[in-house]
């Protein structure tokens, strides 16, 4: 159960979602009726200078969209009333894309929230030594950048098969308003 | 293209585009399977928007997307301007066409149902250029309304055009 007097300043909504793959963007595609190359052709978009296809921006909006319908349990707590989203960084095959909303000002019955859409995307795992264990698909194509390392995007973190190479991304930051019932 | 003819080319629009109505508009015909299709993609399981048909369902607020993309295909894409006496669309190359950004309003707005038939209008709000990059951004305000003239959904779409683009 959703009601005002639970919310508060600062509290934060999340879902991850790992099933970023070309098969899903085909399905988006056909379903969405945007059929841009660059997102379902791996010719055409290399071609394009992307090094590979490119998710959909909208695609990531929708998880927006589902975070709050599910916290609202489909319309039975509230509504949504306006989402706003800018679309800065590509969203690739085999990212992690995590949605967080927070909220920001609660007026009456209305709670606008700031959302911060990342991507969180392999390069690599490597040993103790520096050897290569695994390569992701961001590792063997370069989709990682000079200016992502200038700009601290690029982290390691320990885990079983050694140390991980990725990139920490904001990808679509928005604001959204929802209005609950009670 | 130079720099000058593409100033020239953003003065144009800037002059023509901004505050401008879009001619016609865009009929979208919604089907139940269409809006399934949609909300599977998300894996959403609610019957709400996934149930049978005969039951009755809505289609869930990323299916704003569709009517978006319907919007920017059928509409701003089929725009025609005359610059000096020549034909030309809003943009010169579609490759470089970014799609910068959307909000989406339904305030006041009803749920769309199969079956609905939604009519897609859209006006230009905002055309501007950022010399540093010379990247050219535009806003559009597009309406969308059911049968009944009913609201479904208000959307601003941000779309940026690179070098070249315009």
């Amino acid at each position: 159960m959703v009601r005002m007097s639970d919310l508060k300043v600062g509290q934060m909504i999340k879902n991850e979602f790992k099933g970023i793959t070309r098969d899903l963007l085909k399905q988006y595609a056909k379903a969405s009726g945007d059929t841009n190359p660059i997102h379902i052709n791996e010719v055409v978009a290399k071609r394009a200078g992307l090094k590979g296809v490119i998710a959909h921006g909208l695609l990531s909006f929708g998880f927006i969209t589902k975070l709050f319908e599910d916290f609202l349990e489909h319309g039975k707590y509230g509504k949504i009333i306006d989402i706003g989203v800018q679309m800065r960084g590509m969203v690739r095959c085999g990212d992690l894309l995590v949605t967080e909303a927070t909220i920001e000002k609660i007026e009456g019955k209305r709670v606008q929230y700031d959302i911060i859409q990342t991507t969180f995307t392999n390069v690599d795992i490597k040993d103790n030594d520096g050897n290569l264990v695994k390569q992701f698909e961001a590792g063997e194509r370069g989709y990682i950048s000079e200016k992502d390392i200038e700009r601290g995007l690029v982290k390691t973190k320990e885990v079983s098969e050694g140390i991980l190479t990725y990139r920490e991304r904001v990808a679509t930051p928005g604001k959204a308003i929802i209005e609950l019932y009670e | 293209m130079d720099v000058e003819e593409m100033k020239k080319n953003a003065d144009f629009l800037i002059n023509t585009m901004k505050g401008m109505d879009i001619h016609g508009s865009a009929t979208v015909n919604v089907r139940y399977k269409n809006m399934v299709n949609f909300a599977k993609v998300y894996g959403i399981t609610d019957p709400k928007y996934v149930g049978s048909e005969e039951q009755g369902i809505i289609a869930c607020h990323a299916f704003a997307n569709y009517f978006t993309i319907k919007a920017i295909y059928k509409l701003l894409l089929g725009v025609k301007l005359n610059q000096n006496g020549k034909e030309r669309g809003i943009m010169l190359d579609p490759g470089k066409l970014l799609h910068a950004g959307n909000r989406y309003n339904w305030e006041g707005c009803v749920d769309v149902k199969p079956g609905d038939k939604l009519i897609v209008t859209g006006k230009c709000i905002d055309v501007r250029l950022v010399e540093k990059n010379m990247m050219l951004f535009t806003d559009f305000l597009v309406n969308v309304k059911n049968q009944d003239n009913e609201p479904v959904c208000n959307i601003t779409i941000s779309a940026g055009f690179r070098k070249g683009g315009y």
